[in-house]
């Protein structure tokens, strides 16, 4: 190799560096930085600014309210995502099987997009126009259906509430699964489903044997994405029940919204953050390593 | 003798000419525009009604920079933090008085200025804007400070009592409340007869501190112990989430402002609690409502003590310290709540504070709750405790007495709990120490 084209590969090699140094800058500045300054937090007091050490850690383990808010994400989390699968899953295969014409799916397409663009405050909102007790839609419609005879307290019931912040993540996102599903599914190769038919192969079976496999990967996927989404919750909840009543609703993500911003308490709020930053990993490698092996 | 005259008259005006050449040159010159950090919504409305009438008169353009509430207090306090003339005034509510107050942001009127008060202005808004606070407790390495005046109302909210005349007569106390609503109250029908605003937190605080306060409860003593567990504060939980909720409509815990007005233009509601933007917008609106002209108001009735305790939820102009045309943002304040342009923004839509203008016949035939209004800051009406803690307090006491509306709680246990989680919590804070 001649020295020219050495010195261009070392000339080049110097520019690559230097075009990756702000990237990697900044990348470093949006990340590691706010981590570095979230536990520089929780390790100081939030009047004094002294050195606590782990206290605020230790406090959290006492607080009944974070234990509280605990449960309720995690009963959140799991009827989110698991409906949000179970119904986008069913959706995708059922009208992969059903519906052929190219216009009619891309219709379904445009339709199933909607809820996802919807801001999820405006969403909140929509679903409290719904829920509200008194001039609630839904609560007129089933009046009229001769369902009900009188107002049904939608917000105002612990499960009920529930219910209703539910309601909306699974409005907004099982179409997500469904279009990711759905992709997956077109990508199964025709022969191989028309061989299990003339196999004789039932729905089920093909379902099970044949699109399943497919799916899986994709599956896995989807299911990481919105556990990781649904954990953080919180835009469509302030808007519906403000995590009431009481705390019914009251959320890993409202409750630090609470500690944060209305008791200014930010070195708490900080271990919060990332007490639950570590249990979410924890989750997430032990969820990703069930489906791994599932797909295995 | 006529020579002498003549001097006189010259020397005078010489004087008039040397005076003004004095009082321009110790004027600042006029800067192009001002600038004023405002919240977004109907707040602001009288605001930008008056604005090109100030243009027009200096010459000097306003320039109004709106935000969400919550986005509001953000950035003026990040641009209070870095020490930069970002806003040459700030629209603020008064709640956040304590933080700003103490922590040294803003410009005092009096002092700065020479501030001098008027008579036509409630004692109750003097005492609003001065820090520290004249009644009440004051927070811990605040007392012994010189009090000044740092901001003057311009949103003359306050919380006033609304109901239907011709189905209930005027309330006095919160029984003559029961006993109305009891009297008319048809849920099949559906007319309530007091329709709650009860949604958790701040929405449910507003509604439930003047009943806590005319039942003798408190929060806070001077030196802020919390004395909240108390057989007032729990006979007045008792009268809000059994009585009142009886002759309310279902469903009252999820209820915030804009929705309980609903209730009552819809002809559904005959009495309620009421601040002054939902009868303007909603209430007396003849495009959304039905009770237009139906509709009596008057002070929130007073409780067993004979106490009335209407609520504030005043904003205040004010200058920040880092304002770099401090000048000219005090001659808008003073510009701006004088009594001739508070009549120009009140007939705009804006909501005043001056007595004659709240007191104004005229104006009051328009604008019906104006004398209630006027009769509340007279009263004299409540403020919230004055201290930046304020706010967690708040979140604590509206989630468990949003809780007992709901059917968790029983008033005595909300009681409890919340009285030790406040008591905890201002431990934490540093105010027994």
């Amino acid at each position: 190799m001649s020295l020219a084209i050495k010195g261009r590969q070392v000339a080049e090699r110097k520019l690559a560096i230097y075009l990756l140094a702000l990237p990697i800058a900044f990348l470093l500045s949006v990340t590691v930085y706010p981590l570095l300054h979230t536990i520089s937090l929780s390790v100081h007091d939030f009047r004094t600014g002294a050195f606590v050490g782990t206290q605020n850690f230790l406090r959290a383990f006492n607080d009944p309210a974070l234990v509280a808010s605990v449960r309720v994400t995690v009963i959140y989390v799991c009827v989110a995502v698991l409906s949000e699968a179970v119904l986008g899953l069913l959706a995708a295969v059922v009208i992969n099987r059903s519906v052929s014409s190219p216009l009619l799916r891309g219709l379904i397409y445009s339709v199933m997009i909607v809820p996802m663009v919807t801001p999820s405050v405006a969403a909140g909102v929509i679903a409290r126009l719904i829920y509200i007790p008194g001039y609630g839609i839904l609560n007129y419609v089933l009046r009229a259906a001769g369902i009900i005879s009188r107002d049904v307290l939608w917000l105002s019931t612990p499960s009920s509430a529930m219910f209703c912040v539910l309601s909306v993540d699974i409005w907004q996102w099982t179409p997500f699964v469904f279009l990711v599903l759905f992709a997956g599914l077109t990508a199964v190769p025709r022969d191989i489903v028309e061989a299990a038919l003339v196999d004789g192969a039932s729905g089920v079976e093909l379902f099970r044997y044949v699109e399943l496999p497919f799916l899986k990967n994709l599956l896995l996927m989807v299911v990481m994405f919105r556990f990781a989404d649904t954990f953080r919750v919180f835009d469509h909840v302030m808007a519906l029940t403000g995590g009431g009543p009481g705390s019914a609703t009251e959320f890993l993500s409202v409750y630090l919204y609470r500690i944060a911003f209305k008791f200014w308490n930010l070195n708490y709020a900080a271990a919060i953050a990332i007490f639950v930053v570590i249990v979410a990993s924890i989750l997430m490698y032990f969820l990703g390593k069930v489906l791994t092996s599932e797909v295995a | 003798m006529r020579r002498g005259f003549r001097i006189i008259v010259f020397a005078m005006v010489t004087l008039v000419l040397i005076f003004s050449v004095w009082v321009n040159a110790a004027s600042p010159p006029k800067p192009k525009e001002l600038s004023i950090a405002a919240v977004s919504g109907v707040e602001v409305r009288g605001l930008k009604a008056i604005a090109p009438i100030w243009e027009k008169e200096t010459g000097i353009k306003l320039k109004i920079i709106e935000y969400p509430y919550a986005s509001l207090y953000e950035k003026i306090v990040t641009a209070f933090q870095a020490n930069v003339s970002t806003f040459d005034l700030i629209m603020l509510d008064d709640p956040w008085m304590p933080k700003f107050c103490s922590s040294g942001w803003l410009v005092p009127l009096d002092k700065e200025f020479g501030y001098t008060k008027d008579p036509d202005i409630f004692q109750v808004v003097y005492d609003l804007g001065s820090w520290p606070p004249p009644r009440g407790p004051v927070p811990p390495g605040e007392k012994g400070k010189p009090r000044h005046l740092y901001g003057i109302t311009l949103v003359g909210n306050v919380e006033i009592f609304m109901y239907r005349k011709d189905l209930v007569p005027e309330p006095k106390t919160w029984a003559e409340v029961l006993a109305n609503g009891k009297k008319i109250h048809n849920a099949s029908k559906p007319l309530y007869g007091f329709v709650i605003r009860g949604a958790k937190g701040n929405p449910v605080i507003s509604e439930f501190t003047p009943i806590l306060m005319a039942f003798g409860g408190r929060i806070f003593d001077d030196n802020w112990k919390v004395v909240l567990n108390s057989p007032e504060s729990i006979a007045a939980l008792k009268f809000f989430a059994e009585d009142l909720k009886a002759i309310s409509q279902p469903g009252c815990d999820a209820y915030d402002a804009g929705e309980r007005a609903q209730e009552v233009a819809a002809g559904r509601g005959a009495q309620a609690e009421v601040w002054p933007a939902e009868v303007t917008d909603i209430v007396e609106n003849p495009e959304v409502s039905k009770v237009v002209g139906k509709m009596a108001y008057t002070v929130v009735p007073a409780g067993p003590t004979g106490v009335r305790a209407p609520l504030m939820g005043n904003w205040l102009l004010a200058i920040p310290k880092a304002s770099a045309n401090k000048h000219w943002a005090y001659e808008f304040i003073t510009w701006a709540t004088s009594a001739r342009i508070q009549k120009i923004y009140a007939e705009n839509g804006g909501i005043p504070f001056r007595r004659s203008i709240l007191m104004d016949p005229e104006l009051n035939k328009k604008y019906p709750l104006f004398q209630a209004m006027a009769r509340s800051l007279e009263a004299p009406a409540q403020w919230r405790p004055r201290t930046q803690d304020w706010f967690a307090a708040e979140a604590i006491l509206g989630t468990y007495v949003n809780g007992t509306l709901a059917g968790q709680y029983k008033p005595e246990e909300a009681i409890a709990k919340a009285a030790a989680e406040i008591q905890k919590y201002m431990e934490e804070a540093g105010y027994y120490k």
